[in-house]
């Protein structure tokens, strides 16, 4: 019932019908997408620091 | 007469369809504004070229063995391989020595990917299918290759309409994003000071990173992996230190011919029947709203961060701002901005490195994008 409601066209708009599955799925993409930048960039940082400090007194440019 | 009749089927073939007329418009229009505006001209201008040239009478460039359809088919459906290939030049053209000396910065790199999202929700509230707003939101990350590979790959109807507008915003960034600071910021955060103190960054760093990044970038987001690692390739040539040659190569002539070409093929997409289309103004609405909330939601993002730092340690959220991936125009833009409300507050170098973090959180936002399609099974 809830995966029917879902496809559900939500209403008419500009370009064509809005289902609700978009909706629902645009949404998640943004909460997923933000977070899975964050993850990588902040797992880049981590990368960056450790570099930095392993090799920052051997070979400074 | 009648004889003769092959040499104005031409004429009365464009009589009957004005809207190729209107095409030829909109491609001198490009022209000029990359010639006269000087907008991006190395792009612009072989769309606009391109635009007029794909909609002459057919077969022309567009038939079945017409060269524009060709290389559109070869270079862009078939491997996604002419906005790689330029990946490797702007890899090798970028420095990541401010970032890498002041590695914070990559939290605007991810921040200020914000309106890339945001976009596909009001495009899928408009009516769009989910993979033409996926398509529509990439064109905030400011990055025309990643634009075109993310709309090709979604098999997206509006690839022609998302190049036009990613190319032309990256052109006006020294008029939007002033506009969109100045919405979210007061003057006196735009005046805070950020002392310079890079750290020495290691060579071994330099070559380490490149290669660290795309291994990251293969793991969580495979997605991604394409764009990024050509990203790193070409970063990689550069940082080594032994191929000045190709490094060369990469930044200058690769570069160019890929770009001479990436115009003109994209003007593929620019034929009349599906470029003037209500979709094709809508897209160009909400690519213009996916860079302004980029810029903004960089901006914000630092504002957050300043609630929890120390006050000698803000940082000026203009800085944030410049994590979209237009280098080095929006570092140049955030300098500019930041000597105007103060002559002696110097941000350039922070702004290069969220510039070039930006550059990174680009290729990985199309990168997820791409990833969650695929989950979704769009491709």
């Amino acid at each position: 019932m809830m995966q029917l409601n879902a496809m559900a066209v939500l209403f008419k708009s500009l370009m064509g019908d809005v289902s609700g599955a978009d909706v629902s799925k645009s949404f998640e993409l943004m909460g997923k997408g933000m977070l899975g930048i964050f993850i990588v960039m902040v797992l880049i940082y981590g990368v960056i620091v450790m570099l930095n400090k392993s090799t920052g007194s051997k070979n400074t440019k | 007469m009648s004889e003769f009749s092959f040499l104005t089927n031409g004429v009365q073939f464009m009589a009957q369809n004005p809207k190729m007329l209107v095409m030829w418009g909109i491609g001198a229009l490009l022209i000029w504004l990359a010639i006269g505006k000087d907008f991006e001209p190395a792009l612009l201008l072989p769309m606009g070229f391109g635009a007029i040239l794909v909609n002459l009478p057919l077969p022309g460039v567009v038939g079945d063995a017409g060269i524009v359809k060709w290389l559109f088919e070869k270079g862009i459906v078939a491997s996604e391989a002419f906005p790689l290939l330029l990946f490797v030049g702007i890899g090798a053209m970028i420095d990541f020595g401010p970032l890498l000396s002041n590695p914070r910065m990559l939290l605007f790199g991810g921040a200020a990917q914000f309106g890339i999202f945001l976009t596909v929700v009001l495009a899928v509230l408009l009516g769009f299918p989910l993979k033409d707003a996926m398509a529509a939101g990439v064109i905030g990350a400011a990055d025309g290759p990643t634009s075109i590979l993310v709309s090709q790959v979604l098999h997206s109807n509006y690839i022609g309409a998302i190049a036009v507008a990613a190319y032309s915003y990256m052109a006006l960034v020294p008029i939007i994003q002033p506009a969109a600071i100045r919405l979210v910021t007061t003057k006196h955060e735009r005046m805070i000071h950020m002392p310079y103190n890079p750290k020495a960054v290691s060579k071994t760093t330099k070559i380490l990173f490149p290669i660290i990044v795309t291994l990251i970038a293969g793991l969580v987001a495979p997605d991604s992996v394409a764009l990024v690692g050509f990203l790193m390739f070409g970063n990689l040539i550069r940082e080594s230190g032994k191929l000045e040659g190709l490094s060369q190569t990469a930044q200058g002539p690769l570069a160019n011919l890929i770009t001479i070409f990436l115009g003109i093929t994209i003007a593929y997409q620019m034929r009349a029947e599906q470029f003037l289309t209500l979709g094709t103004l809508m897209i160009m609405a909400l690519g213009l709203f996916a860079f302004v909330f980029d810029t903004i939601g960089g901006v914000v993002f630092a504002k957050i961060l300043n609630l929890f730092l120390p006050k000698d340690k803000k940082i000026n959220p203009m800085v944030g701002g410049a994590g979209i991936s237009a280098f080095p125009m929006s570092a140049r833009v955030i300098q500019k901005m930041a000597l105007k409300e103060d002559n002696q507050n110097h941000l350039l170098m922070h702004a290069v490195g969220a510039n070039v973090a930006g550059q990174v959180g680009s290729v990985v936002a199309g990168g997820i994008i791409l990833n969650l399609a695929r989950i979704w099974g769009m491709i």
